[in-house]
């Protein structure tokens, strides 16, 4: 009995709470806010500062949108991926947020999509994760990046047309779901074009040294390494392969490195002669991209990356769907998106309906010598770029 | 001196009831979110549950994100393979954090100070690395996506709709009061005193005749029990148990909310709880670097105010009330 | 396949000692100041960005191995001076939630100085190349500071066993009162056993900078491997953290060849095991 009246009690409080926050706000003149999820702190800071930079470039040629004036908030998901679905619910639950982008994890985008697609709101998002168009694909979710099989495909592929001599192939994995995803397709290529894989490395998610899994790699006596493992341990493989004199007796491909914002901290010296796979690279020569080089240039002295890039196109892409579709609301929106083509960094590029994966290249580099070197950006130069994606039926994605 | 004065004799527990009762109500009102004052709440269970560890038995664990963890894939792989509702979820996460406190305390406390400490950390990281490769289980680093918030039901009918965040608030603040109000009995029962004499000097509490493992066992099952029943409200709250929930960093942050919060004091670490999420959510937006801010507090609280952020307010009141002498310094616990 | 376990063992011998080089000073801090100090991490990866400034501004790592340590020894000096030396006589629990403090200070200061994107810092081109041994390679770098490590531990072993500066150290150690009473002022000497310690973090920073470049978040992994070998040595045995660092650098190595994922599950097992069979680690004293 004191317990049901504490209970009421208890609810009571919890109705008075609401009574102050609960007032819906959506007069015209108030400012439609659009959403950035960007790891401002916390340990993946590098890369919330220039997603960051991304939006704010595309969100500045929006002043305002269907005559509402547009403002942008930061929510810093501080590299916490419990951290962003709170405050994302918060944003849903208090002030009627409908319009995200960004997140720097994987885990934190595949859970806050969850919380967006409740809402009936719209989430665009460049991280790895092959489940965010796949099996834990979404009506409100898009994803900008190319998923593991296309980051295989666009980098094995041509380096075994242009390496036929090189047979015997060796690669370190990262133990984690998205390390096994790129494992998967790496061994399916492998197969398809009878090149032997020859062994295969695994490491802990912490791991920092690599000096066994390299001695081990030496005594395999491969014709190529490939590293399927990303960020810092990525940075570190990479550093400590080349002390160990790897790139004189074998070739080196890093099928997801971060582009250029790891280039400039490996410099030339690691990357020379290193095949480097990467998601968008600023000396692509497409319309998009040269006008994006030219107004980060003129915004913040500095060439985009990739996580620059990501967001500015995930960002524009967005408000250009609102304005097509002509309305804020997040189902429309979302309907525009669906199959929408537009101008992208990469080319033309494309919003698959059936997964809502943007259709986009996936690029091929190689570090150049230091003494080619055009300016201290130029670290590597496109060897291959193209398109592959798994048919929709085969991404495990089934949208409603 | 600690002989003569064993515990910060707080408040009287009604008065402190009264307190945290006001707490509850006022959270969601000055808070811009009931989500945000739900989160707020489930560290101040962990906090508390930390605090009976650090605070009344003078242990500092640094396994605390164990049971958080496995209370949170306990009770979201209950409710999504077999169905369970609310309360027996709830219950499973006590039960698996009571275990795992079983197993980490039972051979943790075989040793002390340092070692102690060294053995939880131990603990922490192979917890967290079968996290990560049961993934299977875990969802490894994607995490456990898609987990329940059951409603309130009897006998098939919803009696409160849990959906709605001030709803689930109002859940939280209640299983909140109804565990402080448990703890509380706890620690100011002879039980509670066994510990304090325990923290005080262990070696005399064994030369009485106390079996001093045997009851450091009990309370660090206890605070696995609590803990495991906060890291599965922080499952349902988000609907998600990601990777980071079994980490080092969690089990750092649950001390560091105990500690500021104040040690020895469950209200304290209410306070605790409350001043880094808050602090987190306001500093986070305004000065990315706001974590050295935090470790600048973490050293003046154990430098200069042991007493925490309770033993502050307690400290501020009395010099505010006129003609009391002031008392000697917060007493040093631990 | 033998010959590979071989290899494994000579680069486990090699990362054993760098790691010897990262535990030494946390083990001649909690030894002889009976100090439990968990921002190690955090002076080590200063050690790095020290590094990586001095090479920018003087070009030459020779000269960043000198002044990079120097300061960060310089720092802790200053810290223990302001504040380490109030909490000498707390519990170690309270040690703990201090140094962690000044952990986050640092780890925060160095991306607001430095930034958030790591820094890469080149091996001395003297000490480019590899030895090769058949199938074996092992880069000079690596060679080089199997050695400097092996010079320091004896420098260390000569400093405490051999001078007045170690024998009062270790007398201060055993009882305060009788090093007082010899005249000798038992706070400077705390304070610049201190700075020893931390500035072999910074020593061991600069010397790792090749191998893993500056990053701002490594302090914590840095400060595990460190407890991990002092604690299996025995907490506060300097021989201790010489065989630890060995057998941990050792099985690490050895794991990648046999079951990598679990490299950190056997470690920390090891860990708890040695701390639960042998409490004061394979060589310390009771």
């Amino acid at each position: 009995m004191q317990r049901r009246t504490l209970l009421k009690a208890g609810l009571a409080l919890g109705a008075l709470g609401s009574l102050p926050l609960g007032a819906q706000r959506a007069f015209a003149e108030e400012p439609l806010v659009f959403y950035g999820l960007k790891s401002m702190s916390g340990a993946f800071a590098s890369y919330g500062k220039y997603a960051d930079m991304g939006s704010r470039q595309a969100i500045a040629e929006h002043p305002q949108l269907l005559g509402r004036p547009l403002q942008y908030k930061v929510i810093d998901t501080e590299g916490n991926a419990g951290k962003a679905v709170r405050k994302v619910q918060e944003a849903i639950g208090q002030d009627g947020a409908r319009f995200f982008q960004g997140c720097t994890l994987s885990s934190s985008a595949l859970a806050v999509s969850k919380e967006i697609n409740k809402a009936g709101g719209v989430f665009m998002t460049p991280v790895g994760a092959d489940e965010i168009t796949g099996k834990d694909c979404n009506l409100s979710t898009f994803r900008w990046s190319v998923p593991t099989y296309g980051a295989i495909r666009e980098t094995l592929v041509p380096m075994i047309r242009q390496l036929p001599q090189a047979k015997r192939w060796y690669t370190i994995t990262p133990q984690y779901v998205f390390g096994d995803a790129l494992l998967d397709n790496a061994r399916k290529v492998f197969a398809e074009f009878g090149v032997e894989h020859i062994g295969n490395s695994y490491h802990s998610l912490q791991e920092q040294e690599f000096s066994g899994y390299l001695t081990n790699a030496i005594a395999a006596k491969p014709d190529v390494l490939v590293l399927l493992n990303f960020g810092s341990q990525s940075s570190n493989a990479l550093r400590q392969a080349v002390n160990f004199g790897i790139k004189e007796r074998m070739k080196v491909l890093l099928v997801w490195s971060a582009g250029l914002d790891q280039f400039q901290e490996l410099g030339s010296d690691v990357l020379e002669g290193v095949y480097l796979g990467a998601q968008y690279w600023h000396q692509v020569d497409t319309p998009l991209n040269k006008a994006l080089v030219a107004a980060t240039q003129k915004a913040y002295g500095i060439n985009p990356n990739y996580p620059l890039a990501a967001d500015y196109i995930g960002t524009k892409v967005m408000l250009d769907a609102i304005v097509q579709a002509g309305t804020f609301d997040g189902a429309s929106v979302a309907r525009a998106l669906q199959g929408m083509r537009f101008q992208g960094p990469t080319g033309e590029e494309l919003i698959r309906p059936g997964d809502h994966q943007v259709l986009k290249d996936y690029y091929l580099l190689r570090g150049k010598p230091q003494g080619q070197l055009r300016d201290e950006d130029d670290l590597a130069e496109v060897i291959s770029s193209g398109r592959s994606f798994v048919e929709v039926d085969h991404t495990g994605c089934a949208l409603a | 001196m600690s002989e003569k004065n064993p515990l910060p004799v707080g408040p009287r527990t009604p008065v402190l009831l009264l307190l945290v009762v006001a707490s509850l109500v006022l959270l969601p009102l000055v808070l811009p979110s009931a989500t945000l004052a739900t989160e707020i709440l489930i560290f101040a269970l962990a906090a508390l549950a930390c605090n009976l560890l650090l605070g009344y038995t003078g242990l500092l664990s640094f396994g605390q994100g164990i049971f958080f963890g496995v209370g949170a894939y306990g009770a979201a792989l209950l409710m999504i393979h077999l169905k369970w509702g609310l309360f027996a979820a709830l219950l499973g996460a006590a039960v698996f954090g009571a275990l795992l406190a079983l197993l980490v305390g039972a051979l943790a406390i075989r040793r002390k100070g340092i070692y102690f400490v060294m053995l939880t950390l131990a603990f922490s990281q192979m917890a967290y690395f079968l996290a990560y490769t049961l993934s299977g289980w875990t969802g490894g680093d994607n995490g456990l996506l898609d987990v329940p918030r059951p409603n309130i039901e009897v006998f098939g009918h919803v009696l409160v709709d849990l959906a709605d965040p001030r709803h689930f608030y109002a859940f939280v603040a209640l299983l909140f009061l109804l565990i402080f109000a448990f703890a509380l009995r706890v620690i100011r029962s002879p039980f509670g005193s066994t510990l304090l004499a325990i923290r005080e000097n262990e070696t005399r509490a064994a030369a009485i005749g106390y079996d001093t493992r045997h009851f450091k066992i009990l309370v660090f099952m206890l605070s696995g029990a609590i803990t495991g029943i906060a890291g599965a409200l922080y499952a349902m709250l988000l609907h998600f148990a990601p990777l980071s929930n079994i980490d080092l960093m969690m089990s750092e942050n649950i001390l560091i909310m105990t500690i500021i919060g104040g040690t020895g004091s469950l209200f304290g670490s209410l306070l605790g709880a409350g001043a880094i999420v808050v602090l987190g959510d306001v500093l986070s937006e305004l000065w990315p670097r706001w974590l050295m801010l935090l470790g600048l507090i973490l050293i003046l609280v154990v430098v200069f105010m042991r007493g925490g952020l309770w033993g502050g307010l307690a400290e501020l009141g009395k010099r505010l009330r006129p003609g009391r002498t002031l008392s000697t310094k917060t007493k040093e616990t631990l | 396949m033998l010959e590979l376990y071989l290899f494994q063992l000579l680069n486990g011998l090699g990362l054993g000692m760098i790691y010897f080089l990262i535990a030494v000073g946390l083990t001649i801090i909690f030894g002889l100041l009976n100090f439990v100090n968990f921002a190690h991490g955090a002076f080590f990866l200063l050690g790095a960005y020290l590094c990586y400034t001095a090479v920018a501004l003087t070009g030459n790592f020779w000269l960043a191995l000198l002044i990079a340590p120097l300061v960060v020894a310089a720092l802790a000096w200053a810290v223990e001076r302001l504040l380490i030396k109030r909490i000498y006589h707390l519990p170690h629990t309270f040690q703990i939630l201090v140094t962690l403090g000044i952990a986050l200070i640092i780890q925060e200061a160095s991306v607001l100085i430095w930034g958030p994107v790591g820094k890469n810092i080149a091996v001395p081109p003297e000490l480019r190349g590899v030895v090769i041994l058949g199938d074996f390679i092992y880069p000079y770098y690596r060679l080089f500071l199997i050695g400097f490590a092996a010079l320091i531990g004896l420098a260390l072993w000569l400093l405490l066993e051999r001078t007045r500066f170690g024998a009062l150290v270790r007398a201060g150690s055993e009882s305060t009162e009788t090093v007082s009473l010899l005249g000798t002022n038992i706070f400077r000497l705390f304070s610049l056993t201190f700075a020893l310690g931390v500035g072999l973090a910074g020593v061991a920073g600069v010397l790792f900078a090749p191998l893993r470049g500056a990053q701002p978040f490594v302090g914590p992994e840095i400060l595990g491997i460190a407890f991990v070998v002092v604690v299996i040595g025995g907490m506060g045995s300097f021989g201790g953290a010489l065989v630890g660092g060995l057998l941990v650098g050792v099985v690490q190595s050895m794991m990648t060849s046999l079951w990598p994922q679990g490299a950190s599950l056997m470690i920390y097992g090891a860990m708890a095991a040695v701390i639960l069979v042998r409490p004061y680690g394979l060589f310390g004293r009771a």
